[in-house]
């Protein structure tokens, strides 16, 4: 057999054999286009379950669950159930989450229960309308926000373990507590500070420590701080309104109080 | 009537009139030729008919009639020339069809990169091979540079080629990098943002060259405008342009160089009349084009069908930079050059005096001698500069000289913000919702309620140990403790937090790192 020969001969059985590779990739493709259309969805709630941590969380709570006075939940089977009917909405539940994460909401629908954080109610999301977000990065908040109907209707139930976060009892410092419930308490969805939570409803909290000492004469930091937990309108800082939750101590122990003051007195 | 028809006339007509008509397709070839073409035969006809179409055909009188027989040893060559080509080829074909899926914009690009692997038969295959195509020929091209200089093939009257050969280097690069940039996500990004960036150190223009480049200060929709253009167009034309220059002095001028040692004079006859002996391009060199041709398409087919996976991070996000950003690999030499010195120095002016040099190489070295042991000089200096390059690579690594804090070095490690990562990698069942405190749970037996218990989790969780502990033990982590938080966090979905805390060595505070990666059950491919 000559070279010329065998390699004709080579040749064929190669071409014949990346004929049948291509056979075999063709015939998997369906299966593997469907594999990663699972895929690509789940990479989509996987990227919306860290925005929401970042974004949502400060005024609908860790898990969706809403913080009374403030946020509604978005994990309980109303939502997924009677709400798109309650507010009217024309299209499916998808579209709700796009269209009201994306331009925000003016004015409460349901300002006794869920009265948000000021005016807006709820801010913008979406770079179209001055929000922070992208339009594929609402999308992705809308499919981790879907993805608690398994559990919202009561489909799936969860293995619940002690919250990831570090529980209170095991925080020895009282500031590490009381940063603790500034996140956990939805202080964090109106009040900035500054490498911490970036709310803009209420007052920057950034220095809270040094300037409360110096606000009402004859208060120390520490009382004007407690005074204006548990009365928020005793001295209303000027220009902001009248928003903050009237009963919120009555929501936390009196140790819990102590945390969150002296975290905030921390704030210099 | 009947007795009019001529049989064997007729036939003999439809066989002039066929055979006609093959030797128009064929330039020249009978079928008779055609036949003992493939048979290996020794040529029909007088004169010899294999030689005609490299007159009467335009694809053929680019090629070469014949080449000497020593030049062709495998050994001498390794094909490493023809399989830059052939990638480049491969590139093309699978370049055109990946163009009518693309979209090159910053809001579609990443969804068209999607839907080419969700969406599309034989998408993902395309995109593979396109990628594993442009590696390859980075490669291929870089060697075949090494061989020419190694076998002195650059010297007389080849030096011009040489020079072509260094521009069309220079593209490839180009083109890889443009192509890095297309599919819009983190990892292109940032890369392409750092390589750019350097473009504004250059002196004089660096701003305006920067500015055009990007299409703005940022690199957006212009600039990936931009930089698809370039990748489609302008390169590729400049590709084709310098190849022919290059393809055609080897082919039809100074054909492939003689292995040194034939440049002797005392070698007896014989052994030069051998090695000088003619390889004619009809039927040898082409059928040996198409059977490396076929080994070609073979295993890189093979690869991608079943080894290779064409990288694909989260969309591109201008707002947050990954805390490892890596250049493609063929570039890490050029990170690790700017981790030694300024901008302009190391990533403007020494990469073109580099380059300037790799030019002028057959112009500086005037040695006429080919053989190794006659041009030790030469040879030493290519293979320091090849050690060099190397090492730099390594230099250029985000592991090397960045100083990273511990805690974040360690979590970075376990689960990468772009890329796998060995948490990533873990079987979703295999995440028992637990809290997993390093030093107090026993990494045997993690998980009694699994049937086949979590192997891989567990050995995850052994080596987050292990690495927490070395750093508290080199001091950096002084009082560590560290847990690994696995949570259910929706159906499907899972939570898991690393976290470190430890004293802070001036102060004595206690710090705290911590990240929250969120898995869903679907994550798991190949698995």
């Amino acid at each position: 057999m000559s070279r010329v020969q065998l390699e004709i001969f080579l040749g064929s059985i190669l071409i014949a054999v990346t004929g049948f590779i291509l056979l075999y990739v063709g015939f998997n493709e369906e299966k593997r286009m469907e594999e990663f259309v699972r895929y690509q969805a789940a990479q989509k709630i996987e990227v919306g379950a860290q925005l929401f941590e970042i974004n949502c969380r400060g005024c609908h709570g860790l898990r969706g669950e809403g913080i009374p006075g403030l946020a509604p939940p978005l994990n309980d089977a109303h939502f997924f159930q009677a709400r798109i009917a309650e507010v009217g909405w024309q299209g499916g539940l998808e579209d709700y989450i796009i269209a009201t994460v994306s331009t925000g909401r003016q004015v409460s629908t349901r300002p006794d229960l869920y009265p948000g954080a000021g005016s807006p109610a709820m801010p913008t999301w979406s770079d179209e309308f001055g929000g922070p977000l992208r339009k594929d990065q609402i999308e992705t908040l809308a499919a981790f926000i879907l993805n608690w109907e398994a559990t919202a209707t009561g489909d799936v139930e969860l293995v619940q373990i002690p919250s990831s976060e570090p529980s209170a009892e095991e925080l020895a410092d009282p500031v590490a507590r009381g940063l603790l419930l500034y996140n956990q308490s939805g202080c964090a969805g109106c009040h900035a500070i500054e490498g911490i939570s970036v709310g803009a409803v209420g007052p920057n909290l950034t220095t809270v420590g040094d300037t409360a000492a110096t606000r009402i004469e004859g208060y120390s930091a520490e009382e004007y701080l407690r005074e204006s937990i548990v009365n928020p309108l005793a001295y209303l800082v000027e220009g902001y309104d009248d928003l903050m939750l009237k009963n919120f101590a009555d929501t936390v122990s009196d140790a819990e109080l102590d945390d969150l003051v002296a975290f905030l007195l921390a704030q210099r | 009537m009947l007795k009019s028809l001529n049989f064997s006339e007729l036939f003999k007509n439809a066989k002039t009139a066929i055979d006609n008509r093959v030797r128009i397709i064929t330039a020249g070839l009978s079928i008779i030729e055609l036949r003992a073409l493939l048979r290996g035969d020794p040529p029909t006809e007088k004169p010899n008919p294999r030689y005609k179409v490299h007159v009467t055909s335009f694809m053929f009188h680019i090629r070469p009639k014949f080449y000497q027989q020593a030049s062709t040893i495998f050994t001498h060559t390794w094909r490493l020339g023809f399989f830059t080509v052939f990638f480049l080829a491969l590139e093309i074909v699978t370049g055109l069809i990946l163009m009518i899926f693309y979209t090159p914009t910053p809001a579609e690009a990443y969804n068209s990169i999607l839907s080419l692997t969700s969406n599309i038969p034989f998408g993902k295959l395309m995109r593979d091979l396109h990628r594993l195509g442009a590696e390859g020929m980075v490669i291929f091209s870089v060697l075949h540079m090494l061989r020419t200089f190694l076998t002195g093939s650059y010297k007389k009257e080849r030096s011009f080629t040489w020079l072509t050969g260094v521009v069309l280097l220079l593209v490839t690069l180009g083109l890889s990098f443009t192509g890095y940039l297309l599919p819009w996500d983190q990892l292109a990004y940032w890369a392409v943002t750092i390589g750019t960036s350097m473009a504004e150190a250059a002196p004089l223009f660096g701003n305006e060259i920067n500015l055009l480049l990007r299409g703005a200060p940022d690199i957006g929709a212009g600039g990936l405008l931009r930089f698809y253009l370039l990748h489609i167009v302008l390169l590729p034309g400049i590709v084709v342009w310098m190849l022919s220059i290059h393809y055609y002095k080897v082919a039809r001028e100074h054909s492939i160089s003689l292995p040194a040692k034939y440049d002797r004079e005392d070698l007896p006859k014989e052994i030069t009349k051998k090695a000088k002996q003619r390889l004619d391009l009809l039927p040898d060199l082409l059928t040996h084009e198409v059977f490396l041709t076929t080994v070609g398409l073979f295993i890189t087919i093979l690869l991608t069908a079943f080894f290779y996976e064409a990288p694909l991070e989260n969309i591109a996000n201008p707002q947050q930079t990954p805390l490892d950003t890596k250049a493609p690999w063929y570039f890490w030499w050029l990170q690790g050059m700017l981790k030694m010195g300024d901008k302009t120095l190391m990533g403007i002016i020494l990469p073109t005096i580099i380059f300037g040099i790799l030019f002028a190489v057959p112009y500086i070295d005037r040695n006429p001698h080919r053989e190794a042991h006659k041009r030790p000089l030469a040879i030493a200096i290519g293979l320091l500069a090849t050690l060099t390059l190397v090492v730099l690579s390594y230099m250029g690594l985000p592991e090397y000289g960045i100083e990273t804090p511990a805690a974040a070095r360690i979590i970075q490690d376990l689960a990468p913000e772009e890329g796998l990562g060995e948490l990533r990698a873990i079987p979703y069942d295999q995440l028992q919702p637990g809290v997993y405190e390093v030093n107090v749970t026993d990494a045997e037996n993690m998980c009694p309620d699994l049937l086949w218990g979590c192997p891989i989790l567990e050995s995850v969780f052994v080596e987050y140990s292990d690495r927490v502990n070395e750093a508290a033990e080199e001091g950096k982590l002084p009082d560590a403790e560290a847990v690994l938080v696995i949570e259910e966090w929706q159906a499907d979905l899972t939570k898991v937090t690393p976290r470190i805390i430890w004293s802070d060595g001036e102060s004595g505070d206690r710090k705290s790192y911590e990240q929250h990666i969120f898995l869903h059950r679907d994550h798991d491919r190949d698995h």
